[in-house]
């Protein structure tokens, strides 16, 4: 008696495009070409609806779409507030302000770390007639008053200026501690909000996950220069940082002696 | 002549279910006429509970039943709300009975587009006021008003008819109860054999007015179209008050709210007949007296709200009033709502178009800050306004947003910044702490979270408010933290308590 031999049936084999063809096997399109929302790992998606140029051309490289993207969460990771972040987000909200075809458009900040300074805001190019601060946490006093429901307030407050779509860009500084689904009906509410919406949350967020498709965690990295780590982005990670250079503060000749002061320190060290 | 009749069949049933709670609604509700049942809700009917039961039999059916009062002072309330709805249509509205509105059309079709788009918008807009209606149409006010109430109980919508000829013979098939006065003697016409109205005209006219009075000829000769119907139109109230008393004392605000949700309905409805708009509203609520010793309970509770932008949009003014009701504490629970309003404004409504322009930007951006603050309180939504002041703390002021109100005037940039382009380099930092934060000196030079700073920059000194009883003199630098970022630290030179350097603010 013989055992037949095992005989694998025969599969027809499925033809994979090899990625780095423009098309397939016999003319099929290939993913980024059928549809807009569809991107490969390797590269950076590329955005239908609409962005904000960030102003630094270094960072627009790095952006799916070129830029802050619109009606979309973009969260911001900072030590602690006062790295430059407010510089980085100058251009952007300075365009905002200016408006397109003369309709300016307002920029409302919810609970912000500090008080503004309108003289530094008018020298960054940004139109303080436009913006509008909420505190949604506590009074102007900075004492926890009476709101014990304080962090309902803010994020109500949120969903209704992200809803309203009359609000050009949204900046919101989050608590520490989030419910689980409050990013989440953010951004299902960013949806009908023309414009970005930067949350500013602390670096340790870094390690929750979160539903917000561009996070970026920003270091200071000397006098007037920012380091942003892209944490997440429709697109491949970036593996250096990338180091951009802010509104200046110092005057060029002071600049030029801090560096040449740093210099030796490091090359001493 | 072409006359729209709404018919109300449920009118007290409904208003009396206004009074009730939201979850009470949906309860089987029946009202009570002396000791037997007058009318039914469509819950109730399905427990088997008819029109004309006693009560000791309903209960027996249906142990859950809701019992009420018919009162003629709410459902005559609830019956101008509706023709204050019906006069955004037409200016010719006039009550019939105490059940029926009748609206005169016919110099108003062209501007609606026709009969069937006009009574398709009638009852669009009568339909949040939360009553079961029955339209109907004739070339006669007294024959819509029959027609409206005949087919109540074979179709929803009456028949529209345009033609006198259509109508008379309509009615020559209705019955004879309809008309008031043949109500009134339904025993006898029908121990008679007359059932419907042409059995009626059939008959000699001298001796039906003998028998049973002139009022029954002259309704019918109405109807018919034979004689002459002169109305008088309704007048709109300069003032708009309306009360409603709720059924079951009201404790939480979700309850207040429900009663006022009508009320506010109604509110719209007046506002809209004057092609106007909503510019501020109070509502009052009346507490339950309650006997203490200090006597100290308000008999009401008054909360005055005032738009920044008018509107007759009823969910803007709900939303509103939520907001507001929510931060109120109220003293004692609720029985009664009383909504007033006299304050109009009839200029025209901002234009609602496809792409977002400057005005309908502006326009929600008021209504979202007007939701804000009513929310989270005037003070906590701001504007950033300049002042030129040198002290620092002083040269920017946080104000109370005011949405309506254009933007005051601040203080003018410096001539070598023009707006809206970046400046060469930046002198002050966007962050400013609240109070100055003193800081430890080591070796002369300060330390932020134990480590010394480098101070970058020179002084810059600022002496000021030496008229105003708050001087400084100060000395201030632009210094690096160990981790790169910038700070404005100061050197005061007056001599303070807590020490010379302190942190003003920080480059952002």
């Amino acid at each position: 008696m013989d055992l037949m031999p095992l005989v694998a049936p025969r599969v027809p084999r499925l033809s994979v495009p090899v990625p780095g063809h423009a098309e397939g096997r016999a003319g099929l399109p290939t993913p980024e070409q059928i549809h807009p929302a569809l991107w490969r790992a390797h590269q950076i998606g590329c955005l239908r609806q609409a962005t904000l140029a960030t102003g630094f051309d270094a960072l627009d490289a790095e952006l799916p779409g070129a830029g802050w993207p619109k009606r979309v969460l973009t969260e911001l990771l900072l030590p602690h507030p006062g790295v430059g972040e407010m510089r980085l987000l100058a251009p952007a909200l300075a365009a905002v302000a200016q408006g397109r075809a003369g309709i300016a458009r307002s920029v409302m900040l919810f609970d912000p770390p500090a008080v503004l300074c309108g003289w530094a805001l008018a020298q960054l190019g940004v139109d303080g007639q436009q913006l509008i601060v909420v505190h949604g946490r506590e009074g102007s006093r900075g004492a926890a008053l009476r709101n014990l429901l304080s962090n309902a307030d803010l994020f109500w407050a949120l969903e209704q200026a992200l809803k309203s779509g009359h609000v050009g860009a949204v900046l919101a500084w989050l608590p520490d501690r989030l419910r689980a689904d409050a990013l989440r009906r953010l951004q299902l509410a960013a949806q009908s909000h023309d414009g970005p919406v930067f949350l500013l949350r602390g670096i340790e967020a870094r390690l929750k996950p979160s539903a917000a498709p561009l996070r970026l965690a920003l270091h200071g990295a000397g006098p007037d220069e920012l380091s942003v780590h892209l944490l997440k982005r429709r697109g491949p990670a970036l593996a250096e940082p990338l180091r951009l250079a802010l509104p200046p503060v110092l005057p060029p000749v002071l600049r030029a002696r801090a560096e040449s002061a740093r210099m030796p320190a490091r090359s001493g060290a | 002549m072409l006359w729209i009749a709404i018919h109300l069949p449920l009118l007290s049933l409904e208003s009396f279910a206004a009074t009730l709670g939201a979850g009470q609604q949906a309860w089987p509700l029946a009202l009570l006429d002396g000791a037997r049942i007058s009318a039914v809700n469509r819950a109730a009917a399905a427990l088997g509970i008819k029109p004309g039961l006693k009560r000791a039999t309903a209960l027996a059916l249906a142990p859950g039943l809701l019992f009420g009062q018919a009162d003629a002072a709410r459902d005559a309330q609830a019956q101008v709300a509706v023709a204050h709805a019906a006069l955004a249509f037409t200016p010719s509205v006039c009550l019939q009975g105490e059940r029926t509105v009748l609206l005169e059309v016919n110099t108003t079709l062209r501007a609606f587009g026709g009969l069937p788009k006009l009574v398709d918008r009638l009852q669009n807009a009568t339909q949040p006021l939360g009553l079961t209606q029955h339209l109907a149409t004739a070339p006669t006010a007294l024959g819509a008003t029959l027609l409206a109430q005949w087919r109540e109980r074979i179709e929803t919508i009456g028949p529209h008819t345009t033609d006198i000829v259509a109508l008379r013979r309509l009615l020559g098939a209705a019955p004879v109860w309809l008309l008031g006065p043949g109500r009134e003697h339904w025993e006898a016409l029908q121990g008679m054999g007359l059932r419907t109205l042409a059995d009626l005209r059939a008959l000699p006219r001298a001796g039906l007015a003998r028998r049973f009075g002139e009022a029954l000829l002259t309704d019918l000769d109405r109807a018919r179209g034979d004689a002459p119907d002169p109305r008088e139109w309704l007048v709109l109230a300069e003032t708009f008050e309306s009360r409603l008393e709720l059924f079951a004392r009201a404790d939480s605000t979700e309850q207040v709210l429900h009663g006022a949700a009508t009320l506010l309905q109604r509110l719209v409805a007046w506002a809209r007949a004057q092609q106007a708009r909503v510019a501020r509203f109070t509502l009052a609520m009346h507490h339950e007296p309650r006997h203490r010793a200090d006597g100290t309970t308000p008999e009401r509770t008054t909360l005055d709200i005032a738009l920044a932008e008018a509107s007759n949009d009823s969910v803007h003014l709900q939303t509103l009033l939520r907001e507001r009701l929510g931060r109120l504490p109220l003293p004692a629970p609720t029985l009664e709502l009383r909504l007033h309003c006299n304050d109009l404004v009839r200029r025209a409504p901002p234009n609602v178009e496809l792409f977002p322009t400057r005005a309908s930007e502006r326009e929600g951006l008021v209504r979202l800050v007007e939701r804000l603050q009513a929310r989270l309180g005037r003070a906590q939504v701001l504007r950033v306004q300049r002042v030129a002041d040198h002290r620092p703390e002083c040269a920017t002021r946080l104000q109370p947003l005011d949405p309506g109100a254009p933007p005051p005037r601040e203080a003018p940039l410096p001539p070598a910044e023009p707006a809206g382009q970046p400046a060469a380099h930046l002198t002050r930092p966007v962050w400013l702490l609240r109070e100055p934060q003193p800081l430890v000196e080591q070796r002369l030079l300060p330390l932020l979270d134990g480590r010394p700073l480098q101070m970058l920059a020179g002084p810059e000194r600022i002496e000021a408010g030496w008229w105003d009883g708050a001087p400084t003199a100060r000395d201030y630098f632009v210094a690096q933290t160990h981790d790169g970022s910038l700070v404005w630290v100061y050197r005061a030179r007056l001599p303070t308590a807590e020490g010379g350097w302190f942190l003003q603010g920080r480059f952002a």
